[in-house]
């Protein structure tokens, strides 16, 4: 929690009224995006995302699997979001448990689409190694490094660009084995798969301060929020998931109205992101070289 | 539970089709044979548990749901003086409530949407330094818990006397094979649709509490999605309200 007195309260409200905050952005401009991918050796895709002073790590982990008996068609994503008490004092024990939980289930809500598996960004059936018997278990494994607002886009951009950086090794099927028996496989440790990317959403909150709602809050903004909704767009301009936070309602029109502002800045920022993307992509492939 | 008879109120509280579009390919028929845009008859009654300082019951179709409040009562936990009182939610489910037993959803995360659903509604300056549990409990779970859970702990609050702005009523919406939009879904539905939108709100004061989207949505679809949730919760609160009435106006005759 932001400790703030009440000069400084007015400021930053009277800053976002009159569409200047207080480090002089716009209510609808983001804080510099810094992308880096590849960070994490043991991982088969990690990246770091900075969006000001806010900063996060995903990992993306493949573990060989069997798939569901209700879907023998589709490989499993497991997400998990830990708060370290490195960011925020506050986060210490069980203290960001609350939140850790609270930013998984969103992250999955926007992640894994519907029960049916219709609009999920990342497409499980890609999964699967022999259907019923194998599949890919992706665990993505996200730390909070450090803490200054908007944790769930930073988290979601992060995702995003870790899925763009894992390699999947290319599976063979050695023996077909015959009925329940369970076939060898052979993990190729030369060949690897890239993953599409493409259908992973990004996640915009809007933040209510007063009459107004700002893109990229920082916690300092966060303190003054009445509520706060997290929309995520995916490429094609369709919402594939929406959280609210915080308590306080909001009428109908304002989130209709939030829904296409926000659709409109996906694209800006998805296309923002697909660049920083590449561009952390090409020069992990530099050093390599 | 009470052996007091009160008033059975069992009315439906489907939202009135927008008059711009019947939908020509109907090639879904629902597992109970309601219309698309049917609703479950919704039945309430407050009281249901004496021990309590408030409770509601409530029943759609399938989906049972008891909901007591306690409090305001002490902080349980040894907590920091606070100038607003404290919302505790806590919903279970019955180890029977599904087909398959204990195979119940994250009650963490019901748990934190349910209070999310009901803090914006609730006076919590008119109880500082103390606590007002909720605890929810699905007899049986039918689909659309969450809503019902939402709406039945609201009336619940109310009977305990927690002054609140309004009644929070909730209702989902599932969108299935693409282009179906089914209100108040039930478990078999729920367990292959497309996307689902939940939607608490209250309606006298024209507000959304809390509001959960799944799956892909197209703007139109979300629109028509969201409107149809309006309009039955508001339907659904007024059946709400006569419930309270009715035992109110119960008993002042006794």
């Amino acid at each position: 929690m932001v400790g703030l007195s009440l000069g400084e309260k007015h400021f930053i409200k009277g800053g976002i009224d009159q569409n200047i905050r207080s480090d002089g952005r716009k209510r609808d401009s983001y804080r510099p995006i810094f992308v880096e991918t590849g960070v994490i050796p043991q991982a088969n895709g990690s990246a770091r995302v900075r969006m000001g002073a806010t900063e996060v790590i995903a990992s993306v982990k493949a573990e060989l699997g069997r798939p569901s008996a209700l879907h023998p068609d589709k490989g499993k994503v497991a997400i998990f979001v830990d708060c370290s008490a490195v960011a925020e004092p506050t986060f210490e024990g069980r203290g960001g448990e609350e939140l850790s939980a609270e930013l998984s289930v969103a992250l999955e809500r926007c992640l894994l689409g519907g029960t049916s598996g219709a609009g999920a960004g990342i497409d499980l059936t890609s999964l699967i190694v022999a259907e019923g018997k194998i599949c890919w278990d992706l665990y993505i494994d996200s730390l909070v490094i450090s803490s200054d607002g908007n944790l769930l886009d930073a988290l979601a951009a992060a995702i995003k660009a870790a899925l763009a950086n894992t390699a999947i090794p290319k599976v063979n099927i050695s023996a077909a084995a015959s009925g329940d028996e369970q076939p060898e496989v052979d993990i190729s440790d030369e060949e690897f798969l890239q993953f599409d990317t493409s259908a992973v959403p990004v996640i915009i909150t809007l933040t209510q301060v007063g009459r107004h709602y700002i893109v990229d809050a920082t916690s300092e903004e966060e303190s003054h929020m009445s509520s706060a909704v997290s929309i995520s767009v995916n490429r094609k301009g369709h919402i594939c998931g929406l959280t609210k936070r915080g308590g306080e309602g909001l009428d109908p029109s304002v989130v209709s109205d939030m829904i296409s502002v926000a659709q409109h800045l996906s694209e800006l920022l998805m296309s923002r992101l697909d660049s920083e993307i590449s561009a952390a992509e090409a020069e992990g492939g530099d050093e390599e070289l | 539970m009470t052996s007091k008879p009160s008033p059975a109120i069992t009315t439906t509280y489907s939202p009135t089709p927008s008059s711009k579009k019947t939908r020509p390919d109907v090639d879904w028929v629902r597992p109970d044979s309601r219309g698309f845009h049917q609703c479950r008859p919704a039945f309430f009654r407050t009281a249901a548990v004496n021990a309590a300082a408030g409770s509601a019951y409530a029943e759609f179709g399938n989906t049972k749901v008891i909901v007591s409040v306690f409090g305001p009562r002490e902080s349980k936990k040894a907590m920091m003086y606070s100038d607003v009182g404290r919302l505790n939610c806590n919903v279970s489910y019955t180890k029977f409530a599904t087909p398959v037993r204990n195979q119940e959803a994250d009650c963490k995360e019901l748990s934190l949407m349910l209070h999310k659903a009901l803090e914006g509604a609730i006076l919590l300056e008119t109880f500082p330094k103390t606590t007002v549990d909720v605890f929810a409990l699905v007899l049986e779970s039918g689909g659309t818990d969450l809503p019902v859970v939402v709406s039945c702990a609201s009336l619940a609050l109310a009977d305990a006397g927690i002054m609140m702005y309004d009644l929070v009523a909730g209702v989902s919406v599932a969108s299935l094979s693409k282009k179906n939009l089914v209100i108040d879904p039930v478990q078999e539905e729920e367990s292959s649709q497309d996307g689902s939108l939940m939607l608490t709100c209250m309606p006298s004061r024209y507000k959304v509490t809390q509001l959960t989207i799944t799956g892909e949505w197209s703007s139109a679809n979300l629109n028509e999605a969201m409107e149809l949730c309006l309009d039955a919760c508001s339907k659904l609160a007024k059946i709400m309200r006569s419930c309270l009435k009715d035992a109110a106006s119960l008993a002042a005759q006794e």
